[in-house]
């Protein structure tokens, strides 16, 4: 071996080293996004596209992200923020990408990686959510009140508990307004299909619903639903509500930023590393400022439903005859209330086989919240994976 | 739930999903019954939907928004056509090209409009006197979409066209035996490459008519696939213009019952419903005499030269 082969050799491990060398607390960072649909979806990406803008912003951070990776096609891409754009934290955005990103944790152990809506995590990977299941509970109770036909509807994606979890909580809402109203189910197995997601709504309506929630990354629910003027609900935040001014009650907005700055500051100033965080999953709610109901920029309720909602009156088994639009805004309050006073899966709570599900005087842990099966009580339909 | 507004329900849901399966499935019978397999379908249909969309929301004129993005995916089918008739290369590599470039090119220049509500739409119609016949007349001819009732009749005027006049004929020589096509004074090359052109055309009018009729919006990659399942519905119509029809309506059919049935039948079942009847019905129809007449194109996705056998 001659010197200059080995001075190359050198050479080459010293600036491999420096390529992959770990983040430090202080340093600039470059934060990598994976996103599993487009940015101009409207829905998911685009919520966690505005984090990322939020990042952006950070003094000490610059981004890079890939739209559109299809579940299982995350290693690759992975490799390449890393490799080539020299991402000291990757942020996957899909439940899809889970064993992707452990796979690639587990082989970059100087990254820190981020995982959206899983439950698997590793030294340097932690797990983050924003969930919504408040407020849909939120919805649900403007629904059952608004409801003509005594039948709301639901878009789900994949029969999974976080689309269950949210079904439910809707559910629930509809009932505590609406003892009588039915919840009414269907299937599209894609988070984005619009035109699956048309033929589903139009098969609602010929079923009979009048108010629509759903869960796909388009505004397809919302238009097909206003073109037969009916009520629906805008999904990840309040851009689906000028396809629609007229018909949008409110919706579920998300502040993916928010928890994206609170770990990027943390891993700034040392707190996180890419050893510690194997235990560090963000749970956040209402209360953190994560996810809140909108209908537009700055409006919880469309002004146009207010009256309808102050008219229709409950009756609560703890506040007595209590209207709707009272109902509604008294449970915001005590979601966005960090000292937690009340949840939707607070027991007695049956599923629509009889079984009772959560206790009288228990509620719901964040495990059973994430691997949720059964079915509230007023839905109709297909539920596949519905313990007997 | 009588079953008078199932069928009603039914049929109608299924002419609107079915218009632009039907579409592109016509355009790519005409450019394989020539002997040249596109692949390119999902491009053009994207590049074609971004066409019409961003044409319609500037000029205000959804049809013409239609007649351009048709226009776009005939140019852009001329790549592929390039490629496979003059450059001879393999057809199947080049149509998968023209695929990803279309998803590529929709995607990045689609970004300016994504998210963007379209007021100049294409509406529905009603025929007057039709709609009143009982359960066709709110089937068929009620709140449905003029570009279905145009792509039923040009099914009708293309099958005409291919088996009753001369320039059918000319068309189908050119796919099963170019040689002898040559040899009789036909143009091989021009032949593929107008069929391929129409084919291109039709795919872009398809791609359209979701963004522009079917679901007014734009988001890349929208068409979600539809190319593909135009290439199967080819096959499926045994490149029959009028089975074209019934595969298009039917496969539409089963997609749009898939979600009226989740209640009674598990969604996983009912979402490969029309893949699973495709090939029943594929099986059954393929035995016996109908197979002698049946058939791909002999020289489908075969480049031609002169002078080589």
């Amino acid at each position: 071996m001659n010197k200059r082969v080995l001075l190359a050799a050198v050479l080459v491990v010293a600036l491999a080293g420096a390529a992959f060398a770990a983040y430090e607390p202080g340093d600039d960072m470059t934060v990598g996004f994976i996103f599993v649909g487009p940015i101009g979806d409207y829905g998911w990406t685009y919520a966690h596209n505005e984090g990322r803008l939020a990042v952006d912003a950070l003094p000490f951070a610059s981004t890079v992200y890939v739209e559109s990776v299809a579940e299982g096609q995350e290693g690759p891409v992975i490799d390449d923020l890393i490799a080539v754009h020299g991402c000291d934290i990757v942020f996957t955005t899909s439940f899809g990408f889970m064993d992707g990103t452990l796979d690639s944790a587990l082989r970059h152990t100087d990254v820190i990686f981020g995982h959206a809506s899983g439950f698997k995590r590793a030294p340097n990977m932690m797990t983050f959510m924003g969930d919504f299941y408040q407020v849909y509970y939120l919805n649900g109770l403007v629904a059952g009140a608004l409801t003509k036909t005594d039948k709301v509807a639901y878009v789900g994606a994949f029969p999974i508990p976080e689309v269950k979890r949210h079904m439910n909580a809707y559910a629930m809402g509809v009932k505590a307004a609406n003892p009588d109203a039915e919840m009414h189910v269907k299937w599209i197995y894609s988070w984005y299909d619009p035109g699956a997601a048309t033929e589903a709504t139009e098969a609602l309506i010929a079923d009979g619903c009048d108010v629509f929630a759903f869960t796909e990354d388009s505004p397809t629910v919302v238009t097909v639903a206003a073109e037969n003027d009916l009520l629906s609900f805008g999904h990840y935040g309040s851009q689906m509500y000028q396809f629609a001014p007229n018909h949008v009650i409110s919706g579920q907005a998300i502040d993916w930023g928010s928890i994206y700055v609170d770990f990027l500051q943390k891993v700034y100033d040392g707190v996180y590393t890419a050893q510690n965080i194997q235990n560090v999953d963000y749970w956040w709610l209402m209360s953190q400022g994560a996810v809140y109901p909108e209908a537009a920029p700055g409006v919880t309720l469309n002004p146009l439903f207010i009256d309808e909602l102050k008219a229709y009156m409950i009756d609560d088994p703890v506040f007595g005859m209590i209207s709707a639009f009272d109902l509604h805004n008294l449970r915001l309050a005590q979601f966005s209330n960090p000292g937690v006073t009340f949840d939707p899966f607070q027991g007695p709570i049956s599923d629509r086989n009889g079984n009772i599900v959560v206790p009288a005087g228990m509620w719901l842990s964040v495990d059973s919240l994430i691997t949720m099966e059964w079915a509230f009580e007023n839905v109709v339909g297909a539920w596949p994976g519905e313990p007997e | 739930m009588n079953w008078e507004s199932w069928i009603i329900e039914t049929v109608s849901r299924a002419l609107i999903y079915g218009t632009p399966m039907l579409l592109g499935t016509l355009g790519e019978i005409y450019a394989e019954r020539s002997g040249v397999l596109n692949l390119g379908v999902e491009g053009m249909m994207l590049v074609g939907a971004l066409t019409g969309f961003a044409v319609a929301m500037r000029t205000g004129h959804p049809w013409l928004g239609v007649l351009v993005a048709g226009c776009v995916g005939a140019v852009f089918s001329v790549i592929h056509a390039f490629a496979s008739i003059t450059l001879r290369a393999n057809q199947v590599v080049s149509g998968l090209a023209l695929t990803f470039l279309g998803m590529g090119l929709s995607g990045v220049i689609g970004r300016a409009y994504e998210g963007l509500p379209l007021w100049s739409k294409l509406g529905k119609v009603s025929i007057p006197l039709l709609e009143k016949i009982p359960i066709l007349g709110p089937a068929v001819f009620q709140g449905q979409y003029p570009l279905t009732y145009i792509a039923i009749g040009l099914a009708i005027l293309m099958w005409f066209v291919l088996y009753k006049t001369r320039i059918g004929i000319s068309i189908r020589a050119v796919g099963e035996d170019p040689a002898t096509a040559d040899s009789l004074g036909i143009n091989v090359s021009r032949v593929r490459y107008l069929c391929v052109m129409v084919g291109g055309f039709l795919a872009g009018v398809a791609g359209a008519y979701w963004s522009v009729a079917y679901r007014t919006a734009w988001s890349g990659g929208m068409t979600a696939g539809l190319g593909w399942i135009v290439i199967a519905l080819t096959i499926f119509a045994f490149w029959n213009p009028l089975w074209a029809l019934g595969g298009a309506f039917f496969f539409a059919a089963m997609r749009v019952l898939s979600f009226r049935l989740q209640a009674w039948l598990p969604p996983e079942l009912l979402n490969a419903m029309p893949y699973i009847l495709a090939i029943v019905v594929l099986i059954v129809v393929s035995r016996g005499t109908l197979q002698k007449q049946m058939g791909a194109p002999s020289a489908l996705s075969l480049p031609y030269t002169r002078g080589e056998d």
